[in-house]
């Protein structure tokens, strides 16, 4: 960048606290918010950290005139943040944006309308980002990742102050904002691991009155609704994961592939889990062929195909959080596979359909090379019926299943698995 | 026998009802007296006023007296923060009939000088005769709202002022005081009801001042020696001594002396915690309760009562015209300080009575001293007494003067000049009795001199006492001295510490808006201690440039700008003293403000009035002048006080001349050396930190010893998570091979820690050993802690962890099997060899029996490596693990059977619950019986089932008194034998209360068995 001279560098940033005291004074939110974006690379914020990296005393050209030193506490750290980034310092960039971003908060505090929320959308989507970077950073250089973290807590006061100016007014303007910093929120605990800290910002979400979940922006009800369908489906809540996630998906903007195939991702196992397949199709589309045999395991009975499908995807299913629930499938596996033994006895000899002889499952699973004896497969059938996968009853002298004559296999019908 | 005398008073004050009963009488009396004798008629009806309204409020009076002498930094700080100056003002009339009783005080003293010098038995004498009882007490009440007075005028000087002005009566002394100096001010100031009393009060302290100032010296021998023996206050009195050498010789000011014991008395009211001496000084007390200074306080206000005895006895009568003599003395001090020396010298008989009476006396103090500090009041009083009669009459009353002379210097300039032309010629005549008494001070100054570096501890001091901290700092304060109440090093560097933290929090301005009360106590190990007196060391040395302006004030103050010579020696002592009213001001942000302006005379309407205001602004302005702005800017702040206050700009010029004195910066630069010297020595720590710590010299150094020798106990005292173990890693020396687990609550001994081939030993008697879990548990945890200790981690460290663990699993001790594991998991992480995969499937399992989290568990198996999942140990915990979320009860206690290493020992903690699940189930799904032999061997109950029949029997047995135990329904069939019936048990099974539930767990570690195991 040694080319740059000192004019033009002195006129980019001049440019930059022009546009930034304009969209200050005209209350333009979107152009406020394009000033703030350091992660997007967009080609002026890049020739402007240029320029501060020749220019290197910006803080003076602050500091020069009252219009801009009005704005030198957010102004000033953005730079130092902007030439730490560019230069690829992120942890520096990410301390100095934090400093950026709470003279700005404080300023977003006074301001009575909510039109700069557009900005704060993209600082707090910013302060994440740099956040992780930085702490990709910091690992790689064998230290602890605390940015994050950090983050969190900014996020978290910056929750509070649109919250709080909600208390103060009413149904505040601001509020509306709350939902994205929520998300954001989400985003950063279910990277770090620590989703429980959720818990305390959907309380709030969702009792406190001055929200109105019907009033947010549709997109962070969609995100919303995607990161609390995924607290349920670890909390194996089926029923309601169900709900949340299907609400995100009819929200979501069907251009987004991206984030329709996320939230397929977690609706597809709990939707199984409730007894309802995926088109095979549907897994295509949108590239979950993970769930094809697990899907074809299930129609099939084939418990083989589903433990193979499991061990395949083993490492994939436990990262996304997965795991236990497709694993919770194998019941109704061998529900399917007893309904086919089933099935097959009824043509052969429907009188005696539903006596089913534990040799016959055992020689079953051996077919589907599963090695289980008596006692293993006598359990299973217990378990079956206990969960209300199979009506009936187990004759342990005979050691036959008695299946009930009216509706033997019941359907799940979107209901969970009795536990 | 005067002493003896003396003693006999005393111990009549010392009853507490008599003594306030006489007080009331005495400072009717006194106030009658004093105000005829030394008023004019405008003053005395002034007086009487006060008069009333101190008799109406006699006890609060005294209260307040004491308050101020007392408490005077603190109380007022909090009456500051409280901006409850409303109430002070409500009170004021009760601090009116303070001031008058300070007035009583100074015309006892009055009396006193005159009488004492020349013949305390006359003072005693004087002293019975008008109200022995009401003398002893009354007088030190009198003189403790002398004191206060003089605290208010030292106060400028001193911290304690300002408080006094914060306080409503110590307002009006406040307003005394100031209407000493600029009556006008008063008036200004004077919203105070008082301020027309104050005004005459002022001519009367100033007659007082005079009279003390002759005491003090006197006083001066002998608070020195009270200093040195007293316990705490040393330090003060030290400082006290320095500063009054310079008074000395430059002014005759026995002030000096006044002020040392004042300031004696203000450090023994911090540091004692004695609730009430007498009727009068209860108040004091109390309030010194809270400053929470445990042992010198006592001593002090005892001493300053008994002083003020003698004062009131003798003044009492003459104190009348003594008053008017003292305040020709003072003015002839302030006015001409020439004269009054002379006079002084010329009073040297007297002196050497003092002399020896001091010196008795300061032993007596000291011993007295000695007891009091422990802090029973009863042996206070009287003991207060007692010594306060030999000691206290001289050191109290000069203590007073020098408060009152600092003071008395400042507002001299105008008006007590002409105040001090009416009662030379009577003060002459008293204060050759004092004068007597100044030689013998001028000697101990000597002895003070060093001192002087004390000062700055003084001045430090105040930080601690400031009446500005805000209630909650003051907790936080006391918080912080109260752990080190038996040790008065500790509480030395807690103290300086303590200063530094409050600079700091009024350096950040969080000084009112931190959390004091849930601020975490800073420990104060000894090495600690050190770095903070370093860290303090930089504010002490700003702190002379401070001192330096005040003095200039109290120069410019003195006489603008006549008599240079004559100004200099006095600028030197008024410098220390300056040095402590610029404290004040940096500590007390609204009462240094008011100092100052008691200083410069304007001000002091301002303390009541601005200092709630004020005091969160100034703040900064102090912090930026002791930052180093220096003297400039101190005086420029004056300066623009001054401006505020109008008048006394042109003192100020004056004074700015005399600063920038070339001779003045010389000596200017020598005391900071002094001071810098002295900062760079641990002793010299103790100086700076406390006031209690107050004690001499001496007595430092030999804190600072036990603080360096004691640093081991004191960690006693210290949370243990605060304890730096980088610091304190030992090296162990102990070859006892077992050793009992003691959870350290200090430093570790490295005597009784074991080295590691020791331990290693240890661990293997541990493991070779055949005593119960119980014992070896406690084995190991002391080897745990002596490898914490000596932070030894190696395998070492990983085989005692797997040790312990794998016993604690064995008996079901779960909570000492997870501090293991998560030690493990750190240890295994470093990359330390051990029974990685082995520690990892008892995690797992952990983790889905116990801890049922299913984000754990995910986490748990997605940390798993390859190699892991081909373990069997893994293998085996993530079986176990998919046969419970299935609830595969046959896998499971197939499992439980085959299980490696130590796994059945955590499965066994689920076995139960797995046990009931399973019944349940088959309950629900079998028709229409299950034998039980089945459900024993599916159910793990025949686990003897490859040996004997009889153990296979006994599964059976178990099996029935399990199902029994759970509300199965059992029938026999026509075989004979023992079915479950499914149907009837599914809906009576249920999960017994575990008969022999035990809080931890597992009854094996019950109580009673643990004692039988055990012995």
């Amino acid at each position: 960048m040694a080319y740059l001279s000192m004019g033009e560098s002195h006129r980019r940033i001049t440019d930059y606290l022009n546009r930034f005291a304009d969209a200050i004074n005209y209350q333009d939110g979107d152009s406020l918010a394009r000033l703030f974006s350091v992660s997007s690379d967009s080609p002026s914020l890049l020739s402007l950290a240029d320029a501060l990296n020749v220019f290197q005393d910006a803080n003076r050209l602050i500091k020069q005139s009252e219009k801009f030193s009005q704005f030198g506490e957010v102004v000033a750290p953005f730079f130092r943040s902007l030439q730490c980034y560019r230069l690829g310092n992120l942890v520096d960039a990410y301390g100095a944006f934090e400093k950026a971003s709470n003279a700005f908060i404080q300023e977003f505090r006074n301001w009575e309308s909510g039109w700069a929320l557009e900005a704060l959308y993209v600082i707090a989507y910013e302060i994440r980002v740099l956040a992780e970077r930085a702490d990709r950073e910091l690992a790689s250089n064998g230290k602890s990742p605390e940015k994050l973290k950090g983050a969190g807590s900014f996020l978290m006061k910056v929750f509070g102050v649109l919250a709080g100016s909600c208390d103060l007014q009413g149904k505040g303007p601001k509020r509306v904002g709350a939902l994205y910093v929520t998300c954001q929120l989400f985003k950063i605990y279910f990277k770090l691991g620590t989703v429980n800290l959720c818990r305390s910002v959907i309380r709030s979400i969702e009792t406190a009155r001055i929200f109105d979940f019907e009033e947010f922006p549709i997109r962070d009800k969609v995100t919303y609704m995607y990161y609390t369908g995924r607290l349920e489906v670890l909390n194996e809540n089926f029923p309601a994961a169900d709900q949340k996630l299907s609400y995100a998906l009819t929200h979501c903007c069907l251009s987004k592939e991206a984030n329709i195939r996320m939230i397929l991702k977690y609706l597809i196992p709990v939707k199984l889990s409730i007894g309802i397949l995926p088109k095979k199709q549907l897994l295509e589309n949108y590239d979950l062929v993970e769930y094809n045999n697990i899907v074809e395991a299930l129609k099939r009975g084939d418990l083989r195909l589903l433990r193979s499908a499991l061990q395949e995807n083993e490492d994939q299913f436990l990262r996304s959080g997965v795991y236990l629930v497709l694993e919770k499938l194998e019941l109704q596996v061998y529900q399917r596979l007893l309904k086919k033994i089933y099935i097959i006895q009824k043509q052969k000899d429907p009188s005696k359909a539903h006596q089913v002889k534990l040799e016959v499952i055992v020689k079953a699973l051996k077919w589907l090379e599963i090695e289980m004896d008596l006692d293993e497969v006598e359990c299973i059938v217990a378990i079956l019926i206990y969960k209300n996968l199979m009506k009936g009853y187990f004759a342990h002298k005979s050691k036959v299943v008695v299946l009930s004559k009216q509706d033997p296999f019941p359907k799940l019908n979107g209901k969970p698995v009795a536990s | 026998m005067m002493n003896q005398g003396v003693n006999a008073q005393t111990v009549a004050a010392a009853d507490p009802n008599s003594l306030e009963s006489r007080y009331a009488i005495n400072a009717s009396q006194g106030q009658a007296q004093s105000y005829l004798p030394s008023a004019p008629g405008s003053e005395a009806a002034s007086w009487t006023v006060h008069k009333v309204e101190g008799y109406l409020s006699q006890d609060g009076v005294p209260a307040n007296a004491s308050y101020q002498h007392v408490q005077q930094p603190e109380p007022h700080t909090q009456n500051v923060q409280d901006g409850s100056y409303v109430a002070p003002l409500s009170s004021s009339s009760s601090t009116g009939t303070a001031s008058a009783p300070q007035d009583y005080n100074s015309y006892t003293s009055y009396s006193n000088t005159t009488d004492p010098y020349s013949a305390y038995s006359g003072y005693y004498n004087g002293y019975q005769q008008q109200t022995n009882n009401q003398y002893s007490q009354q007088q030190p009440n009198p003189s403790y709202s002398q004191p206060v007075e003089a605290y208010q005028n030292t106060g400028a000087a001193y911290q304690p002022n300002s408080s006094f002005q914060n306080t409503g009566s110590y307002a009006g002394t406040a307003s005394y005081s100031t209407t000493y100096y600029n009556p006008g001010n008063y008036q200004t100031s004077g919203g105070y009801p008082s301020s027309g009393y104050n005004n005459q009060p002022t001519a009367w302290n100033n007659g007082s001042y005079a009279n003390y100032t002759s005491y003090q010296y006197p006083n001066y021998t002998s608070d020195t020696s009270s200093a040195y023996s007293s316990v705490s206050a040393p330090a003060t009195y030290q400082q006290q001594y320095k500063q009054w050498p310079e008074y000395y010789s430059q002014t005759e000011v026995t002030c000096a002396p006044g002020t040392e014991h004042l300031s004696a008395a203000s450090n023994s009211n911090h540091g004692s915690s004695l609730p009430t001496v007498s009727g009068g000084y209860p108040t004091p007390t109390n309030q010194i309760q809270p400053q929470s200074l445990p042992p010198p306080p006592p001593l002090p206000p005892p001493s300053l009562t008994p002083t003020w005895r003698p004062e009131t006895s003798s003044s009492e009568l003459p104190s009348m015209q003594p008053g008017g003599a003292a305040s020709g003395a003072h003015d002839n001090y302030w006015n001409q300080p020439a004269p009054s020396f002379q006079t002084h010298l010329a009073a040297p008989t007297q002196p050497i009575y003092q002399n020896s009476l001091d010196s008795k006396t300061s032993y007596e103090n000291f011993q007295e001293l000695k007891t009091a500090p422990q802090g029973l009041n009863s042996q206070y009083p009287v003991v207060h007494q007692v010594s306060q009669n030999y000691q206290s009459t001289l050191p109290t009353v000069p203590s007073f003067d020098a408060r009152r002379v600092s003071k008395l210097q400042i507002p001299t300039n105008p008006r007590i000049a002409s105040n001090a032309a009416l009662g030379i010629a009577k003060t002459e005549k008293d204060s050759y009795a004092a004068n007597s008494a100044p030689r013998p001070a001028y000697i101990s100054v000597s002895v003070q001199k060093p001192n002087d570096k004390m000062s700055p501890n003084n001045a430090a001091d105040p930080m601690l006492k400031p009446t500005m901290l805000p209630k909650s700092l003051r907790g936080y304060v006391e918080r912080a001295f109260g752990r080190y109440k038996d040790d008065d090093a500790k509480r030395a560097a807690c103290e300086a510490y303590m200063k530094d933290i409050i600079t700091e929090a009024r350096a950040d301005g969080t000084l009112y808006t931190r959390d004091w009360d849930s601020e975490p106590l800073f420990t104060v190990p000894d090495s600690l201690s050190i770095s903070k007196a370093n860290i303090q060391t930089p504010t002490h040395a700003s702190i002379p440039n401070y001192n330096k302006s005040p003095v200039r004030r109290s120069k410019s103050r003195w006489e603008p700008l006549a008599e240079e010579k004559m100004l200099e020696k006095p600028v030197s002592a008024s410098n220390e003293i300056g040095k402590y009213g610029s404290w004040d001001r940096k500590t007390f942000s609204g009462y240094s403000a008011t100092k100052d302006n008691s200083l410069s005379s304007f001000r002091f309407s301002g303390p009541q009035q601005r200092t709630p205001s004020k005091s969160a602004q100034r703040p900064m302005k102090r912090q930026r002048i002791v930052n180093g702005t220096g003297l400039t800017n101190n005086d420029d702040d004056a300066s623009s006080d001054s401006d505020k206050e109008q008048s006394l700009t042109a003192y100020y010029s004056g004074a700015m001349a005399l600063a920038n004195n070339p001779e003045e910066k010389k000596r200017r630069e020598s005391r900071s050396k002094r001071f810098d010297r002295g900062q760079g020595h641990r002793p010299d720590i103790n100086y700076f930190k406390p006031k209690n710590a107050g004690p001499a010299n001496l007595y430092t150094r030999r804190a600072s010893a036990l603080m360096l020798s004691k640093s081991f106990d004191d960690s006693a005292n210290q949370a243990v998570e605060d304890i730096d173990w980088d610091a304190l890693t030992v090296k162990g020396t102990c070859q006892e091979i077992e050793k009992r687990f003691l959870r350290l609550t200090s430093a570790p001994d490295p005597s009784t820690v074991r080295p590691e081939d020791v331990l290693e030993k240890a661990l293997l008697m541990v493991q070779n050993s055949q005593k119960n879990y119980l014992y070896k548990c406690d084995q190991l945890k002391s080897i745990r802690q002596d490898i914490t200790v000596q932070r030894i981690r190696n395998q070492l460290t990983v085989k005692v962890y797997e040790t312990h663990a794998r016993l604690a699993m064995e008996v079901g001790d779960l909570a000492e099997y997870n501090q293991c594991q998560s030690q493990l998991q750190i240890l295994y992480s470093e990359g330390i060899e051990g029974c990685l995969m082995e520690f990892a499937a008892y995690n797992l399992l952990c983790v889905i029996l116990h801890s049922n989290n299913k984000k754990d568990l995910l986490t748990s198996m997605s940390r798993l490596t390859p190699e892991a999942k081909e373990d069997d140990a893994v293998k085996h915990a993530l079986a176990v693990r998919a046969a419970v979320t299935s609830g595969n009860y046959v896998t499971f206690f197939r499992l439980y059977k085959s299980a490696p290493n130590l796994n059945t020992c955590l499965m066994d903690l689920y076995v139960e619950k797995m046990r009931y699940k399973a019944a349940v189930c088959m309950s629900k799904s079998y028709r229409p019986t299950v034998p039980i032999s089945y459900i024993a061997q599916i159910l793990g109950f025949s686990n003897a089932a490859d040996e004997n029949g009889e153990t296979e029997l006994s599964g059976l047995d178990e099996c029935l008194e399990w199902l029994k135990a759970h509300g199965a329904s059992l029938i026999t069939d026509n075989t004979g034998e023992m079915q479950l019936d499914a149907k009837a048990s599914s809906s009576t099974l249920y999960m017994p209360e575990p008969e022999d539930a035990v809080a931890h767990g597992d009854s094996s570690l019950a109580v009673n068995d643990f004692l039988a195991r055990t012995t």
